[in-house]
């Protein structure tokens, strides 16, 4: 075995994701501190074009194919380069992103090479020669060591924000790798579909005869934003997302939402954070009519700051928050959005 | 057995011989606070043991498909019998039988090795249709779907928010960041069903619970799967926990009282902040 580290690169709808390039940016530190190289690895439709960006966060090598096979199937063509890659070249660790998709690559990686597979991991670096890992178990209570016994490649799949990018990097080579034959038995993949009530703007729609509030796509991904204003059943109604929709855009953040929200349809699933829904990590969390129960914690206590405002001076948010308000969401709100267009426009 | 060919319109295809496989895990309940023992494993109190919340969401996307397809849902847990309520509710929701795989060998298996017992389990199953939850609420790995499907060479459609079988093909649909996308594969196939398939999971009722207690319930050993000792268990993990330690959340806790006034010492905590 190699002491090299790669990153497998998420690319959804050809656009390169930012988990990406905190993958990368971890292989090449690690790659560093152990004396290997590090490659980033990228697949599919807009792969060759993703390939700069990637070589800019330090790492030694882009290994990149656009073939079509990538995104016509789930998973498998991806799985079979990665197994003939890691066979032939034997890099130490394999990076991998918390998405379906790298989850789904990665067991099917386990199970074919017989690997260890370490998943959720939110810190990684060198210890004694070997990789020691950050997990969090039981809803974000504990952070649980984790590390490595034996020979084979490391599969890590690590969690969105685990890593800070890194711009260190220029001259990273880019190598053209052969794409796989389709899979016999395979996933066969067609869409998106649904994309034409895709506006810049939220509006209302009904989903399974309830009402429900859509923010636009630009004010969609939780985990990518870096402020979030997340609203809970103390919002009232799809309706009521309006005001949070308006204070997101104003801070150019994104809207998320506790549990019941989604439950009710209020939000589109992809909106809740908490332990049975996404995990964030943004450098400023806005709770608005959110009680705090532990699944809602779970998700999203490792945020930078995090506001409260809620009419329940009891409600355990206020035990987790750096500043809360005991107040009224109907007010606080559209004046807050008021003072920071305000700001915005004068600075 | 496997599924037969379709009929030239499939439009209502009833399938008496239909396997479907829901691939339950008994979790802790997730109101109790939890720790790690000497030997860095969970500390279990079999008491309170739940069906994974994930799972119900699939045992009822399950039942739904058996009412319309026909054939039997079968659930498939592995895990140390020391109770079997989660089971026994799964079969008061209206499961046709249980299988538990239990062994002594298995404590402290990976999700590898779990991956390699379901596959086993399923196979002798002649399962034509799995079905996973989206994850587990214990260790939120998603992982054990692919890797089952891997042992198995059979397609996964994973984090499915809409399953439809036709003919011999499922198709499911799942969410993308604007509209969704469909997956189709051939049966015998995989699904792992996204928490977002919403799909209300049902209560026993007093009838389910009642028939659940004589419903059977097979119990098999990794002898009955062919499978070794060696390749499960703690033995067989590449994975090592080292220490844990409790994540702290002390935070400033500033409370500003009334909705008046209350904007503006946001917006100042945000300019303090270098936020905006």
């Amino acid at each position: 075995m190699t002491n090299d580290i790669w990153a497998v690169a998420d690319i959804e709808g050809g656009k390169l994701k930012s988990i990406s390039l905190q993958l990368a940016s971890k292989a090449a530190q690690l790659a560093a501190a152990l004396g290997g190289q590090s490659a980033a690895v990228a697949l599919g439709k807009g792969a060759q074009e993703a390939a700069a960006a990637l070589g800019a966060t330090g790492v030694n090598a882009v290994l990149v194919s656009d073939d079509a096979v990538y995104d016509a199937y789930l998973a498998q063509p991806a799985t079979d380069v990665l197994a003939q890659l890691i066979q032939q070249r034997q890099p130490k660790a394999v990076l991998l992103p918390a998405t379906v998709t790298g989850r789904d690559v990665a067991g099917r990686l386990a199970a074919r090479l017989g690997l260890g597979v370490e998943y959720n991991v939110t810190a990684a670096d060198v210890a004694d020669g070997e990789i020691a890992m950050v997990v969090p178990a039981f809803g974000g209570q504990l952070n649980v060591n984790a590390t490595f016994a034996g020979d084979g490649t490391r599969l890590i799949v690590a969690r969105q924000n685990a890593f800070a990018i890194t711009k260190t990097g220029s001259g990273a080579t880019t190598e053209t790798i052969p794409a796989p034959a389709a899979p016999a038995n395979g996933a066969k993949v067609s869409g998106p579909f649904g994309t034409e009530g895709a506006t810049e703007e939220g509006h209302m729609t009904t989903v399974n005869g309830h009402p429900q509030y859509v923010p636009p796509p630009s004010r969609s991904n939780v985990e990518e934003a870096a402020i979030i204003v997340s609203g809970g059943r103390g919002v009232g109604g799809p309706e009521g997302f309006a005001d949070l929709d308006a204070l997101a855009k104003a801070l150019g953040g994104a809207v998320g939402s506790s549990r019941p929200v989604t439950d009710d349809e209020w939000l589109p699933h992809h909106h809740h954070i908490g332990q049975t829904g996404r995990t964030v990590k943004p450098e400023l969390y806005i709770a608005c009519g959110i009680s705090g129960a532990v699944q809602h914690q779970a998700g999203m206590q490792t945020s930078k700051y995090i506001i409260a405002i809620n009419k329940d001076k009891d409600a355990p948010i206020f035990t987790f928050c750096d500043l809360g308000v005991v107040g009224d969401l109907k007010v606080v709100i559209p004046e807050l959005t008021k003072l920071v267009e305000d700001y915005k426009a004068s600075h | 057995m496997h599924a037969p060919s379709p009929p030239a319109f499939p439009q209502i295809w009833r399938n008496p011989t239909l396997k479907i496989v829901v691939c339950m895990k008994e979790t802790p309940s997730t109101e109790v606070p939890k720790s790690l023992g000497a030997d860095m494993r969970l500390v279990r109190n079999p008491s309170d043991t739940i069906i994974n919340p994930f799972d119900e969401y699939t045992i009822e996307e399950g039942l739904r498909q058996q009412e319309k397809l026909g054939g039997d849902v079968i659930i498939l847990t592995m895990g140390p019998g020391t109770t079997n309520d989660p089971m026994r509710r799964a079969l008061a929701m209206g499961a046709t039988s249980g299988v538990l795989v239990s062994d002594p060998a298995l404590a402290g298996s990976d999700a590898v090795a779990t991956g390699r017992v379901l596959a086993a389990a399923l196979k002798k199953l002649e399962a034509d249709l799995v079905l996973f939850g989206q994850s587990s609420a214990d260790a939120y790995g998603g992982i054990v779907p692919s890797i089952t499907a891997e042992f198995m060479g059979m397609p996964l459609l994973s984090y499915a928010t809409k399953v439809e079988v036709a003919g011999n093909n499922v198709t499911i649909e799942r969410e993308a960041e604007v509209g969704y996308t469909t997956a189709t594969a051939p049966l015998p196939a995989l699904v792992s069903v996204a928490k977002a398939i919403n799909n209300n999971p049902r209560y026993p009722s007093m009838k389910g619970i009642m028939t659940a207690k004589k419903k059977p319930i097979e119990t098999w050993t990794l002898a009955d799967l062919g499978l070794d000792a060696a390749q499960v268990g703690a033995g067989a993990a590449k994975e090592r926990v080292t220490g844990a330690t409790p994540v702290s959340t002390q935070r400033r806790r500033e409370i500003y009282n009334g909705s008046a006034g209350a904007a503006q010492r946001i917006f100042e905590f945000l300019v303090e902040n270098k936020i905006i």
